[in-house]
């Protein structure tokens, strides 16, 4: 690798900076994630089927999350793009949707009244992963 | 709630503290962040050697077993992770990442309690 192609890569990178902090904190919630859908699926899938794939649907978005923003290139960009963005109109729905409708909705999601059992983290990430790939977007310049 | 978590908690609260602030002053992690976290290691392990021991001593605690185990077990790898992820980049943002595990070892402590009464 040239040093520019070097220089070229560092810029295409999300998994630097504030983005570090970024991926951890999508790890921690892709690991609470799935371990929480794992548990409600085995034990208690009947109760509430739809909750309970709904979870194991957060689950896999947190997890391609995390992993497309410590990728580089711009098609892990692209993933990471699709990932927060269904993250965030999935906490918007889910959680508009268990306020307004709560007996049809059990609580029992990471996106459940605006992720308010978790601190409403779930809520405020997207929005910070958003401005995030805003800014290191990659450069239209570099397209081959 | 008892004493482990009170302890996970005054622990993980100061590390949080301490990271936080050395994010703040743009500082790179360094031994005193990097101890904290490792503290709060250090709290986790005392926890499960106690829980080991009130187990063998016949305690039977309230929730499902080995979902408590699972969330010791996860609490436990968190602090060597971070370390891990926050000297490969070291700059002020690793603090960050630092001061992340402090708070998460709290929750996780308290849903233990939650479990174990």
């Amino acid at each position: 690798m040239t040093a520019i192609e070097a220089q070229g890569a560092k810029r295409d990178t999300r998994n630097t900076g504030p983005g570090r902090l970024l991926i951890a904190v999508y790890a921690v919630f892709a690991l609470s994630a799935t371990a929480r859908a794992g548990y409600q699926i085995a034990t208690k899938f009947s109760e509430a089927p739809l909750a309970h794939i709904l979870s194991a649907f957060a689950a896999l978005v947190y997890v391609v999350a995390t992993v497309s923003l410590a990728k580089p290139g711009r098609t892990w960009f692209r993933v990471s793009l699709a990932a927060v963005l269904v993250e965030l109109v999935g906490v918007l729905v889910v959680g508009a949707v268990s306020l307004f409708d709560p007996v049809a909705f059990p609580h029992d999601t990471v996106w459940s009244l605006f992720g308010r059992g978790y601190g409403f983290v779930p809520l405020v990430l997207p929005v910070l992963g958003l401005l995030w790939l805003n800014r290191r977007r990659p450069a239209k310049a570099a397209a081959p | 709630m008892d004493g482990y978590f009170y302890a996970v908690l005054a622990v993980g609260l100061i590390s949080t503290i301490i990271c936080v602030v050395a994010g703040i002053m743009k500082k790179a992690p360094n031994d005193i962040t990097i101890f904290s976290v490792l503290a709060v290691e250090a709290v986790l392990l005392v926890y499960l050697i106690g829980s080991i021991v009130r187990v063998a001593l016949g305690e039977h605690m309230a929730g499902e077993a080995w979902e408590f185990w699972g969330y010791l077990a996860t609490a436990l790898m968190i602090p060597p992770a971070a370390v891990y992820w926050s000297i490969l980049e070291r700059t002020r943002w690793s603090n960050f990442v630092l001061g992340a595990v402090g708070v998460t070892a709290l929750v996780m402590a308290a849903r233990m309690n939650q479990i174990w009464y």
